[in-house]
């Protein structure tokens, strides 16, 4: 299966994943929305040496993944292409900020390692959030959500047409690089020789599918303005007591994570 | 039963300034007629029904649906009406599963989620798909998309049909069952296809176009068993008629 194929795979999975009848699926993704933006708020809040508060962060997206069985191999799989751009980010810390912070044992810990070490684990939080958010809400249902917060229907237009663009792209990308693998055998990926003529013709085509796909959404009622209780053709659904009940709860423990560094209390009880 | 009928009318489109894919088009289509579009590659078939649905609206002449003019403004009620299927079912559908595709025009429309879940069992029940109601789109079969594509439609419960090469795609058995589909939609139908075979077996009435002109418009029978004919614009006799030939 080539890259590309992997990656088609992946993401449709996931779109899969998002539909599956598991209690967390079931939860209103108005709910899930806004404690996932609330833990994103929250994780980026820390201050950028404040590791040891941070780390009790990790508990919400624990909780998910164990209590309502979603594989964490498969997240792990999934977001790692992201890691080396928080890897970028963040590398150039400790070569600017050498102030000596802690030690540990012997080892000094400058300012710089910990802000880096900060920031990896907030994009890491974040992203983990993220996709345990569009893991168990079809990319719908969270612009349904989206639609219910007044988000103006320009924007969430464009965020759904973006996540759909991404399949469109994926598909139209793995039809070329099959075609192309298959009359040069011999080559190892794409020559550079044709990268430019390849990626233009990828861009055209996928333009071309992406406008298909939404002269078929037009022709079947869809002008991304009106019948405000249906976006995209789905209903995000009534707000229930089950949803106000997982918006209470994880809403008051992610903020009490916030307050309270459970792990250096934790670690202080020990102590003593 | 409703009795909407098109009316074509010197309608002329091209995609580039100079080089008309359609030239001075003229029909018109009764209420509940079935009307085969054949012609050879790049005759101009799908483009004349692309026009019917205002994919393109910057054509010269007039197309009415019915009472209303095919422009800018009368879109959505026209579209409301007429069910369009893609030649490329991967065009078509784009919700994750079965089920969504089929309730996103009725959802769109503002039916009642009983009533969408009526009209999607519905549309499913006729093409003869019901077991694929939760099947993720991307897991069916080049045949299961075709089908799944003509439910799409199905669920608006159109007035008129468009299919652009329905057939394509289809194993022998999906494509008979496609008949069926066809035979039973009571209302207008227009196909563009290459199947004349399929024309034969759907269609009463027929539309030979070349080069963005009508050559021939008249009873199925009689265009598609003129051999002379359809070789001068580039197409064949049926199959069947073929065999019958040899024999």
């Amino acid at each position: 299966m080539s890259k590309m194929d992997t990656a088609l795979r992946e993401f449709l999975l996931l779109e899969e994943q998002a539909e599956e009848e598991k209690f967390i699926n079931r939860v209103h993704p108005l709910s899930k929305l806004l404690v996932t933006v609330l833990y994103i708020l929250l994780v980026v809040s820390f201050d950028k040496y404040d590791l040891a508060g941070l780390l009790g962060m990790v508990l919400y997206p624990l909780v998910l993944f164990i209590v309502f069985d979603i594989s964490f191999v498969k997240c792990v799989r999934r977001t790692a292409v992201i890691l080396p751009l928080l890897l970028f980010v963040g590398i150039w810390n400790p070569f600017f900020d050498r102030t000596p912070l802690l030690l540990w044992g012997t080892i000094s810990i400058s300012g710089g390692t910990l802000s880096f070490l900060t920031l990896l684990i907030k994009g890491i939080f974040t992203i983990l959030a993220g996709y345990l958010l569009i893991a168990t809400a079809s990319i719908g249902k969270i612009c349904a959500a989206l639609r219910m917060l007044h988000v103006p229907q320009v924007m969430v237009t464009t965020v759904l047409f973006i996540y759909r663009y991404i399949a469109v792209l994926l598909r139209e990308a793995d039809c070329m690089t099959k075609a192309y693998a298959l009359r040069a055998p011999k080559q190892k990926g794409v020559h550079c020789k044709v990268w430019g003529s390849l990626a233009g013709r990828l861009l055209l085509r996928s333009m071309d599918r992406a406008g298909e796909v939404y002269e078929s959404m037009c022709l079947r009622g869809f002008d991304g303005s009106r019948r405000g209780a249906c976006f995209a053709g789905v209903n995000a659904g009534k707000f229930a007591g089950r949803d106000f009940l997982w918006l209470f709860f994880f809403g008051s423990g992610i903020a009490l994570l916030r307050i309270y560094p459970i792990f250096e209390m934790a670690g202080r009880f020990v102590i003593k | 039963m409703s009795h909407i009928h098109i009316s074509v009318s010197d309608v002329s489109f091209g995609y580039e300034k100079g080089k008309p894919v359609l030239n001075h088009f003229s029909f018109e289509a009764g209420e509940t007629e079935s009307i085969g579009i054949i012609g050879s590659n790049g005759a101009g078939k799908s483009t004349l029904l692309k026009l019917m649905v205002g994919l393109h609206t910057d054509f010269s002449g007039s197309i009415r649906i019915e009472d209303m003019p095919v422009e800018k403004s009368m879109l959505m009620r026209i579209r409301e009406r007429i069910g369009y299927v893609f030649q490329d079912a991967d065009s078509q559908l784009f919700m994750t599963t079965v089920g969504e595709d089929v309730a996103f025009a009725p959802r769109n429309y503002g039916f009642s989620e009983e009533e969408v879940a009526r009209r999607v069992k519905k549309a499913l029940e006729e093409t003869g798909i019901s077991h694929l109601k939760d099947k993720q789109i991307y897991r069916l079969s080049g045949g299961e998309k075709k089908l799944v594509s003509i439910a799409t439609v199905l669920s608006m419960t159109p007035d008129i049909l468009l299919l652009d090469e329905p057939s394509v795609t289809l194993d022998p058995k999906n494509r008979r069952n496609l008949i069926r589909i066809l035979n039973e939609f009571s209302h207008l139908k227009l196909i563009a296809t290459h199947d004349l075979d399929m024309v034969l077996d759907t269609c009463k009435r027929c539309i030979l176009i070349c080069g963005g002109e009508i050559i021939k418009d008249g009873r199925t029978e009689e265009i598609l068993t003129d051999r002379k004919l359809l070789e001068e614009n580039g197409l064949e006799l049926p199959l069947r008629y073929q065999v019958d030939c040899k024999s």
